[in-house]
């Protein structure tokens, strides 16, 4: 398959669906042109492409290395010093003066600038083959049409989305899926119908509470305990004492308290 | 004294042989574009509110893609320059520069 770069116009044309195969269309174009002011008239396209590859990848290694340089220089903004020693690492070959390069202290010397200087006068300028797009006046129409974002303050960049309105919440207790506050769900409530007696604070205990009277084995010691639910110890007892004394409680004193109810095990 | 004063002639030198390149760049418009350049180096984290250094790594990428095809345009005539026959082939080579996979391998593998 080979490609005619004499034509200007490709016959064929495809529409990018993605940033990045735009990107890399616009840099195809690029490469082909710098490739037919070298010689070249013609080329397969899989080459081109290749060629455009590579072109993006070494853009990306010089932006790569420049970034970590300033970085490791606590600087987020790259300067021309990053630059020169980013390109410095790129050339795989070597360049003249690499052996001396930080014994006069000067890096702005290095022959990798001054062969880019002549390349720059030697070789004529090469206008791009087609017309840009520029998004520069789509995102000015944006930042115009939202003047909250200028409210704001400079912290916030301008191409975040606006604040939400505050609505006042007490309407909104309701949250979307149908989550609660524990202490309004329903295994909680739920559980004060089968006979607990609260209703005022569902969920927490209350300040006030009877004591809780047991009798170990049937008659002898009585301990009193205070809110302390060990079934262990008297599941063995088959007296109906302490049933009976959890009774009382219940009956005499309604309206108040939480009781615990021993089970049977 | 005068190591000292020559040293620093010598820096003043490629300081302004330095920012006559840099202003330079800003008269010659690279083959790739300034926008495309931005995209690729923003995708990399690189910041910078200097233009001058988006040419320079314009320039710089020119530079190398050139390099390339130099060398693989070098590949391709020395190889059409060993099947030389006849003058009419002689004529059909210059229309013949293709480039392919092969010289851009070649080129690739030496750079």
């Amino acid at each position: 398959m080979k490609k005619s770069k004499s034509k200007k116009q490709s016959n064929t044309q495809q529409e990018a669906t993605n940033v990045e195969e735009f990107s890399f269309n616009i840099t195809k174009i690029a490469v082909s042109q710098i490739c037919k002011s070298v010689g070249f008239k013609r080329s397969q396209i899989l080459a081109l492409e290749t060629l455009t590859l590579v072109a993006t990848k070494y853009l990306e290694a010089l932006a790569k290395s420049s970034v970590s340089f300033s970085n490791a220089a606590n600087r987020t903004q790259s300067n021309l010093l990053d630059l020169t020693n980013a390109l410095h690492d790129m050339s795989q070959v070597g360049f003249r003066g690499a052996s001396t390069l930080y014994d006069n202290n000067c890096l702005l010397k290095s022959s990798v600038l001054e062969d880019l200087s002549a390349f720059v006068s030697s070789t004529a300028e090469i206008p791009f083959a087609k017309p840009i797009e520029r998004a520069k006046e789509r995102e000015m129409e944006k930042v115009k049409a939202s003047t909250g974002n200028l409210q704001r303050g400079a912290h916030i960049p301008e191409w975040l989305p606006s604040f939400p309105d505050v609505v006042s919440n007490e309407k909104c207790n309701k949250r979307v899926n149908g989550e609660e506050l524990w202490e309004n769900s329903s295994s909680v409530l739920g559980c004060q119908s089968d006979g607990f007696e609260e209703k005022r604070n569902p969920g927490k205990l209350a300040k006030e509470r009877a004591r809780v009277k047991f009798r170990i084995n049937g008659g002898g010691k009585r301990v009193q305990l205070n809110g302390y639910s060990g079934n262990n110890l008297f599941s063995q007892t088959k007296d109906e004492e302490p049933e009976a004394e959890y009774k009382k409680p219940i009956k005499s004193k309604e309206n108040q308290n939480r009781v615990y109810k021993r089970r049977k095990l | 004294m005068n190591h000292n004063q020559q040293s620093g002639d010598a820096k003043n030198d490629d300081d302004s042989a330095l920012s006559d390149f840099l202003a330079s760049l800003m008269d010659y418009t690279p083959a790739i574009p300034d926008e495309l350049v931005e995209h690729y180096l923003a995708k990399s984290g690189f910041q910078c509110p200097d233009v001058r250094l988006i040419r320079l790594v314009a320039v710089a990428t020119q530079k190398f893609v050139a390099e390339v095809a130099s060398d693989a345009l070098q590949h391709c005539k020395a190889r059409q320059a060993a099947v030389i026959k006849d003058k009419r082939e002689k004529q059909q080579k210059d229309k013949h520069l293709i480039l392919t996979m092969d010289d851009l391998s070649k080129s690739l593998l030496e750079k």
